[in-house]
């Protein structure tokens, strides 16, 4: 039993810090809110410099050979800093396909993930929001050799800027009978439309009209679509809850201070118990969720994952994000609701994040199942 | 960064399910406090609590030369959630003895006392357990404000006052004992002494404090010129507040693990009772409700599980948990009462009925939970103190009262 970090661990977190607060500054965030692109190309660059787009690749395909707990980390700094920018979707599936992509496939798509030219979406959910299987009507029809997808995706993160999105069709009736597709973005046929959001974190509606695909952009088997669907969902949950937890250190953080700075009726107002016992709710939740984040990706990167504990976390760090905002907000006062104060900036992520990778109700369904319900 | 537990420590998990499977009737199940308030739960608790002191594991965290087994932290932490899991009684030698009388003889009473009194907690015997008597009246939270005087004479001291909430002293042999000896200290806090005290001493009388549902956990006891051999005082007259610091620690950590192991079992049951239990034609774990409730409590449960795991690592590494035994034994608290009601909802109405009758499900667990919890969770330090300990020595706050 650890609970602390190794010496490489700990300097991929504090260069990690080092480059976010400089690079990605507040006002950096609030500009690329409101960019065309919701990144900034150069960053990007420096992200594939640090390591970062291939941190979990082996060495062969352009990555570092880190772990998944590696990542983690990571993610926990970009979510106390907020990094409006494709890491999350692109990485999202590179994960699959290190996992089911042929050898062709690795050879030709990572490599480029890892050196920042290739941006990637994930295209799974439609019209109902959640994802579950039968809810794909997406469909892909063989047509002379190759693939022909019809159908439209929603929140798709990024995919105004993705040259590659990893798609869900349904390629036949059957209840599980979904394939995954490598989709060059610039096809003919791909049609994206940014959907308005209050994170301003470029969701998308994907449209895809009769966009050919060739047989070999199948990532797995045909069939084994769902499965792979499944395969992220149990990563990138807690990808996403370790970005969640920065966010609710970071939260915690700056209220504290403000407890501690702000003066009323002679006094801190952190002095006040009302207050402080509010700040060390915020705390002690916001610090049992990173433990939980931490044991759900120790058991990954060991190889040993479990549903259980992935479950355990992503059905509860919406909760606790929002929880902790709400609080810190009131702390605040109305200060904290204007538009240039930072709270609000993590307050509008509470729900993006919470219906990324699977909503509480699914993780929360899965967890019941794993009790045995 | 790893979280797992060695093979030593999965053996000795074993070791006690086995004990309890063995050694406790079926339907027993004994959460905190519990032990004290009807004949026949102390009865078998001091059977436990003997055939535990068999086992080497009564006192395993002391030094083998008291009696212990040099347990690990580990070991001691593992032994915790198990005995909250199968709800062992007798574990604790009168909630004092082996938590925190014991390890406060050792960090600051003499060789003499030692001698004395850790071979009989040690050994399970009814000369080994003890009472805690810290609140008064006017003195809960506000410990300092304590009023019950010791006054040397000659080679003894007189004790006078009246101590409440006392739990275990209407079975207790000994009393662990704040008092005054200095009531002019210009900082209340240095007049406090600690002394143990034979409760078989002439003037004691202890009066049953019952609690809304009849059960007998608390006692007033009242000092009436108490005389106790000055050799009686632990540590150093005066130092009594700083002694009590450490033990309180020991005892406040030592709190996390049972409440995970109860939390454990609690969820178990209520995931059996689910799926046995019809209601509107279908069994009750396919109630979205109730798969909710349960779902959400056991990730409560299992971040107790890290808090717990966190604090043990800490004093692996020799570091003193500042504010980690403060945060696990609220969220503990809090944890047991949200199990509480949400075990009461999945019981429908029969949630009303009285713990021992025959209408009782789950042999009354779920309403002996409910009932005991708010106990629970003001003994030894109150949720708010809890908390102010937190704000103050984790996130840097000014005092709050």
């Amino acid at each position: 039993m650890d609970f602390k970090l190794s010496e490489d661990q700990e300097m991929l977190r504090s260069l990690a810090r080092d480059f976010l607060t400089k690079e990605c500054p507040k006002a950096k965030v609030r500009e690329l809110e409101t960019d065309e692109k919701g990144y900034d190309p150069q960053m990007w660059q420096k992200m594939a410099e640090l390591g970062w787009l291939g941190l979990v690749f082996p060495e062969n395909y352009g990555g570092t050979g880190g772990t998944f707990l590696d990542l983690v980390l990571l993610m926990e700094e970009i979510g106390k800093n907020i990094l409006p920018s494709p890491f999350f979707s692109t990485t999202v599936c590179a994960l699959p396909i290190l996992e089911y992509g042929n050898e062709w496939q690795k050879a030709k798509f990572l490599p480029q993930i890892a050196n920042g030219t290739a941006i990637w979406a994930l295209a799974v959910i439609e019209t109902l929001g959640g994802y579950k299987a039968s809810e794909i009507k997406a469909s892909a029809r063989v047509r002379d050799g190759h693939y022909i997808i019809e159908g439209t995706k929603l929140f798709v993160p990024n995919a105004n800027v993705a040259n590659h999105l990893l798609v869900a069709a349904r390629t036949s009736e059957d209840a599980e009978g979904i394939a995954m597709f490598i989709v060059d973005a610039n096809s003919a046929g791909v049609e994206v439309e940014i959907i308005p959001t209050i994170a301003q974190d470029k969701q998308c509606q994907v449209t895809f009209n009769r966009v050919e695909v060739p047989e070999g952009n199948v990532l797995g088997d045909v069939g084994e679509g769902w499965d792979i669907v499944e395969f992220i969902l149990d990563r990138a949950a807690i990808l996403k809850c370790a970005e969640v937890s920065g966010g609710c250190q970071a939260v915690v953080e700056m209220t504290n201070a403000y407890a501690k700075d702000r003066v009323q009726f002679d006094k801190p107002i952190g002095s006040f118990q009302a207050i402080q016992h509010r700040l060390v709710d915020m705390f002690v939740n916001a610090e049992g969720l990173q433990y939980l984040v931490y044991q759900a990706a120790w058991r990954i990167s060991t190889g040993f994952p479990s549903r259980l504990h992935t479950s355990l976390v992503k059905a509860k760090a919406g909760e606790v994000y929002q929880r902790t905002c709400l609080d810190a907000i009131k702390i605040h006062g109305a200060t904290g609701f204007t538009k240039e104060h930072d709270v609000g900036l993590y307050f509008r992520r509470v729900k993006a994040s919470e219906f990324a990778m699977g909503d509480s109700d699914l993780w929360e369904e899965r967890v019941a199942a794993e009790l045995g319900l | 960064m790893d979280f797992k537990l060695g093979e030593k420590e999965e053996a000795l998990r074993k070791g006690i399910r086995e004990f309890a499977q063995k050694e406790l009737p079926s339907e027993c199940f004994c959460l905190l406090l519990e032990e004290e308030s009807r004949d026949e739960d102390w009865k078998l608790a001091m059977s436990i609590s003997k055939k535990l002191a068999q086992k080497g594991w009564l006192v395993m965290a002391w030094p083998k030369e008291y009696g212990g087994q040099g347990a690990s932290y580990w070991e001691q932490m593992v032994y915790g959630e198990e005995c909250g899991y199968w709800g062992i009684p007798g574990v604790a030698m009168g909630v004092s003895g082996v938590a925190w009388v014991g390890p406060s003889l050792m960090q600051f009473g003499n060789e003499e006392q030692r001698k004395k009194h850790l071979p009989l907690i040690a050994s399970g015997e009814a000369d080994g357990v003890w009472c805690t008597a810290y609140s008064e009246p006017n003195a809960g939270s506000d410990f300092a404000s304590i009023q019950t005087r010791a006054v040397r004479d000659g080679d003894e001291y007189v004790i006078n006052g009246q101590k409440v909430w006392t739990s275990c002293a209407h079975r207790a042999r000994w009393c662990w004992l704040a008092v005054k000896t200095d009531p002019g200290a210009p900082k209340k806090h240095r007049g406090i002494s600690i002394f143990m005290v034979d409760m078989k001493s002439p003037g004691i009388t202890v009066n049953p404090l019952l609690n809304y549902y009849g059960a007998h956990i608390f006692n007033e006891v009242f000092f009436d010129n108490v005389r106790v051999p000055a050799s009686n005082l632990v540590g150093e007259e005066n130092k009594g507040w700083y002694h009590l610091m450490q033990s309180l620690a020991s005892e406040r950590h030592s709190l996390g693990p049972p409440l995970y192991g109860n939390a454990r079992r609690l969820l178990d049951e209520l995931v059996g009772y689910a799926k046995e239990t019809q209601y509107d034609g279908k069994p009750l774990s396919q109630n979205l409700g109730v798969r909710h409730m349960l779902a959400d409590a056991a990730v409560e449960a299992e971040m107790l599980k890290l808090f717990n795991y966190q604090v043990t690592w800490e004093l692996t590494q020799g570091l003193i948990p500042i504010y980690g035994s403060s945060r696990n034994k609220a969220f503990g608290d809090q944890l047991l009462e949200r199990i509480g009601i949400i075990g009461m909802r999945i019981m429908g109405t029969y949630c009303q009925v009285d713990p021992y009758s025959k209408w009782t499900k789950l042999h009354g667990i779920i309403q002996r939970v409910y009932l005991l919890s708010p106990g629970i969770s003001i003994a030894a330090g109150t949720d708010e103190i809890e908390k102010n300990v937190i704000g103050q020595f984790k996130l840097g706050l000014p005092k709050s009262y």
